[in-house]
């Protein structure tokens, strides 16, 4: 607890931050106040609603509660409170952290979208997509990188001339249209989950080859040291010399770079998304959320269309503050 | 300082994002120059009249060439355009047209019977691709087509048939520039969109000026047309027009806002602004009516493409089977749907023709109201059971599921296929949603067979026979089962001999009870689900005089100026 005291406050908040939205990930049939794919099919757009405090005898209802939006004018799509009707939060109620008593009378906390979805809920599940994504992604580039960056790097010659030139090629290739044309070719019919690795696995098969590269460097490096050569002239074997010197002293920079790395993936996946060829309706994720937002009509009369760029925006900048701290303090490189 | 500076730069920039979304109009010139500015969706394809198929080629030469008899879109009648007057004889099996002495072409040879004779050779030559010939032909027959003198046509049929008058109307177009190209077969490359816009010899309104691609079309005022006002001034009183082209709806709008278009066709969440901004943006807004088309949900019954390793695939039985479609049709939410795709600016469809059609419409059907309860109990009981909780089966077991597809890039058919697949899934039924590129989705729609359910949408006409390339079994956009070479069903026997039976009265209220029945045979077998029509709205500058917009097209363009 004392070392979290000691955090700069923008780690903390970052790592709150991230916490915050990988328990959205994590439980979030619990977390989302309503089924994320209901339509309510008379309040498209509705802004976000109000809270109010009970008082009286209502109590007994619960602390707060919202008056239902109705649909005045549904050409402009304005909203007024129906105030006579009240509709109830209540916390850990039905299974949820927080929901109103009925689910047919929602609490839009950021309001609704285009089909009336409450977008609260759909962000919350959105993060399973959007959260995961890196992480994952990462772990797959990042193993792939570091086996064949400290292969090549210790074993050398014309191995490693090989292996990195094939390096450069996939480090030439454009890779965001690289990307588009990989996503089209994904079949229709596959489940989200299904389509979601799909899309997590050409994310990382690009992008491995720019983190072997290095990684490949510094154990090239390492190998000459005189620790490694200590090593070697006591008869330790290769896969032990690997093992036990090599990887140790290149994983530091691998930690670092992954958590700055897991911001591009969450940020491919979004840009997918937003283009219509990454995570499908009715399933949500941050990108596809935010591609109503590519409207300026929507914009303009619905500013709220523009939250899940902010919880995008959020994800990556905490990912970041996080690896530069990091950095700051593992990378030998960088005098403080 | 050099920060406050960019923190300066950006607080201006932001402000001029926000407020050029309502700048105050520019001066334009327009109204000076005469010359009246609409936005086209894309590029044209062709500039040949005689092969046009798509809608923006279509606008780029409706202005250039003209056709014998034009419909009056407010009296939706023929009424005269190049035949000054035409005669009905022998039982309404002859017709003779008597073509106007002083129309010119735009090189300056006079317009003939010659020209309509070639115009229909053409029309007629299986070398040349065209979507006319399907309107033109009367029992398989292609129409006997004479000129007795130069300035008469007669059009002799095997029997009477009613819809002549609204399918001659074809745009007729020069034998002494285009007559070598069809004799030798080199037609179909004539006058593609690489023509200089002297070479195309028209005699319509307006003559083309410019064409940049991706840009603008440009067209000035024939001075040789031959129509006249009330008071023998000269027509068209615009001396020219502009077709931009914007392929983004919101960059058309944008435009529309800045002053840069004089018209423009509002989508209905664009439909409020303009309202309210009327006075502000100088300009007025008004409905057109009821779009003529229809949008429905299309149902594959064409067993060559079920048929996979000498089996049937279930879905042939559930999309043939009357229950099963009925319940579908009941799980469709227009009301919904108008709610949230149009912003309430549309009626459910209930009739294939559109109720704009005011003699051809049948109002007496009865909607398929949305009961999700009914439709779960009507796939019950026709023995579509849940096998578990949200997943349900056919008579045979096997689970439902099928693939949904529309034309890419069209945001409200996305929106309608989310709410019917959102509906279905409450069924148990489980749909793939996939929009396909518009070429692909033809080739599977005519070729390939290869789909289950399409949202697609049709344009409407006035003459109910001219979709009898739709309606027709063997037609080749009889969508759920094409090219059939005998009826499939007795309902599709009945209505082809109701489309024979309807073209040989000649009166359009007797005619009407067979279309009638056409639309109520539809309705009952559902070959398709329609959805809802769209209520048009059309803006323009309020500089702009004899401005008249109906859903079936402007009325009177001739006359249209801006105000001096």
């Amino acid at each position: 607890m004392a070392e979290w005291r000691t955090l700069p406050w923008i780690v903390r908040g970052s790592s709150l931050c991230l916490l915050v939205f990988y328990a959205f990930a994590v439980a979030s049939p619990w977390i989302a106040p309503y089924d994320p794919v209901r339509q309510y099919r008379d309040q498209p757009d509705c802004p976000p609603m109000a809270l109010h405090w009970t008082s009286g005898s209502e109590r007994q209802h619960g602390w707060l509660f919202a008056y239902p939006m109705k649909m005045v004018n549904p050409l402009a799509r304005t909203f007024v409170e129906d105030h006579s009707r009240k509709t109830y939060i209540r916390f850990f109620y039905r299974g949820h952290l927080f929901t109103t008593e009925s689910p047919d009378l929602p609490w839009f906390m950021f309001g609704s979208e285009g089909l009336g979805r409450d977008l609260f809920s759909r962000i919350v599940y959105g993060a399973r997509v959007s959260m995961f994504i890196g992480v994952v992604g990462v772990l797959i580039s990042f193993s792939l990188g570091l086996a064949v960056g400290t292969f090549s790097g210790y074993v050398g010659g014309t191995v490693d001339n090989l292996i990195m030139r094939w390096c450069e090629i996939e480090m030439s290739l454009p890779q965001f249209y690289f990307l588009l044309a990989l996503a089209a070719v994904i079949p229709s019919g596959l489940s989200t989950t299904v389509t979601f690795f799909l899309i997590v696995a050409i994310m990382a098969f690009i992008s491995w080859a720019g983190f072997a590269r290095v990684i490949r460097g510094m154990a090239a490096a390492v190998r000459t040291t005189p620790f490694v050569e200590a090593g070697r002239a006591l008869g330790a074997s290769r896969i032990r010399q690997l093992r036990r010197h090599i990887v140790p002293s290149v994983l530091g920079f691998a930690a670092v770079n992954a958590s700055l790395a897991i911001p591009g993936y969450i940020i491919g996946e979004s840009s997918l998304s937003l283009l219509g060829l990454g995570i499908q309706e009715p399933a949500a994720s941050w990108g596809n959320l935010l591609s109503q937002a590519m409207d300026p009509q929507n914009v303009l009369h619905y500013p709220w269309v523009l939250i899940p760029g902010i919880f995008i925006a959020l994800a990556v900048m905490s990912f970041n503050f996080i690896g530069d701290y990091l950095r700051d303090r593992l990378d030998p490189a960088v005098i403080r | 300082m050099v920060k406050i500076r960019s923190r300066l730069c950006v607080v201006v920039l932001a402000t001029a994002a926000f407020t050029a979304c309502r700048v105050n109009r520019i001066q334009n010139d327009h109204s000076i120059a005469q010359t009246l500015y609409q936005g086209m969706g894309s590029d044209p394809g062709t500039f040949n009249p005689i092969l046009v198929t798509d809608a923006s080629s279509g606008m780029a030469i409706e202005d250039l060439f003209e056709g014998l008899v034009k419909i009056n879109p407010k009296t939706t009648l023929p009424e005269p355009d190049l035949a000054q007057s035409w005669d009905i004889s022998n039982g309404g099996r002859t017709i003779t047209f008597h073509l106007r002495h002083d129309v010119r072409w735009s090189d300056g040879v006079g317009f003939s019977a010659r020209d309509v004779l070639f115009t229909m050779r053409a029309i007629y030559d299986p070398r040349v691709p065209n979507s006319m010939i399907s309107s033109l032909t009367v029992d398989g027959r292609p129409l006997e087509v004479e000129a007795p003198d130069d300035y008469t046509v007669v059009v002799k049929l095997p029997r009477p048939f009613a819809p002549l008058l609204y399918a001659i109307g074809v745009p007729i177009v020069p034998e002494h520039v285009l007559g070598k190209a069809l004799a030798t077969g080199q037609f179909n490359r004539t006058w593609g969109i690489d023509t200089r816009p002297d070479d195309l010899i028209c005699l319509g309104p307006y003559r083309m000026q410019r064409y940049v691609p991706g840009q603008l079309l440009a067209f000035k005022r024939n001075p040789d047309y031959w129509m006249r006002d009330e008071r023998g001034g000269r027509l068209p009183r615009l001396k020219g027009q502009v077709l931009m082209i914007a392929t983004d709806r919101n960059a058309m709008y944008l435009r529309f806002i800045s002053g840069l278009l004089d018209v423009y066709r509002p989508r209905a969440e664009e439909v409020w602004e303009l309202q309210q901004k009327q006075g502000e943006l100088h300009i007025k807004l008004q409905p057109t009516g009821v779009d003529t088309g229809s949008r429905f949900f299309a149902f594959n019954r064409n067993p060559r493409h079920y048929i996979h390793n000498g089996k049937m695939d279930p879905k042939y039985k559930w999309f043939t089977d009357i229950n099963f479609m009925r319940a579908l049709a009941h799980a469709l939410d227009k009301r919904g749907i108008i709610n949230l795709c149009y912003r309430g600016l549309a009626v459910p469809a209930i009739a294939d023709i559109s109720p704009a059609d005011r003699i051809f419409h049948n109002p007496n059907l009865k909607d398929y109201e949305y009961d999700l309860k009914l439709a779960a109990r009507i796939l019950d009981e026709a023995g579509y059971r849940l096998l578990r909780p949200g997943v349900r089966g056919d008579p045979e077991g096997h689970p439902i599921v099928f693939e949904l597809t529309t034309p890419t890039g069209n945001p409200t058919a996305d929106q309608i296929c989310a709410i019917y697949k959102q509906d279905l899934a409450a069924l148990g039924i489980k749909v793939n949603y996939r929009p396909l590129e518009f070429i692909s989705l033809v080739k599977k729609l005519d070729s390939t067979f290869d789909w289950d359910c399409v949202l697609i949408g049709f344009t409407g006409t006035i003459e109910p026979n001219n979709a009898a390339n739709f309606l027709r079994s063997s037609g080749n956009l009889h969508i759920w089962n094409p090219r059939e070479p005998h009826p499939a069903t007795p309902w599709e026997a009945e209505i082809d001999r109701l489309l024979d039976a309807g073209t040989r009265v000649m009166d359009p209220y007797q005619r009407a009870p067979y279309y009638w029945r056409i639309q109520q045979i539809l309705h009952d077998q559902l070959p398709i689900i329609e959805t809802v029509r769209e209520i048009g709205y059309v803006a323009y500058r309020d500089s702009l005089e004899n401005f008249d917009e109906t859903t079936w097209g402007v009325y009177k363009p001739e006359w249209i100026q801006f105000r001096h």
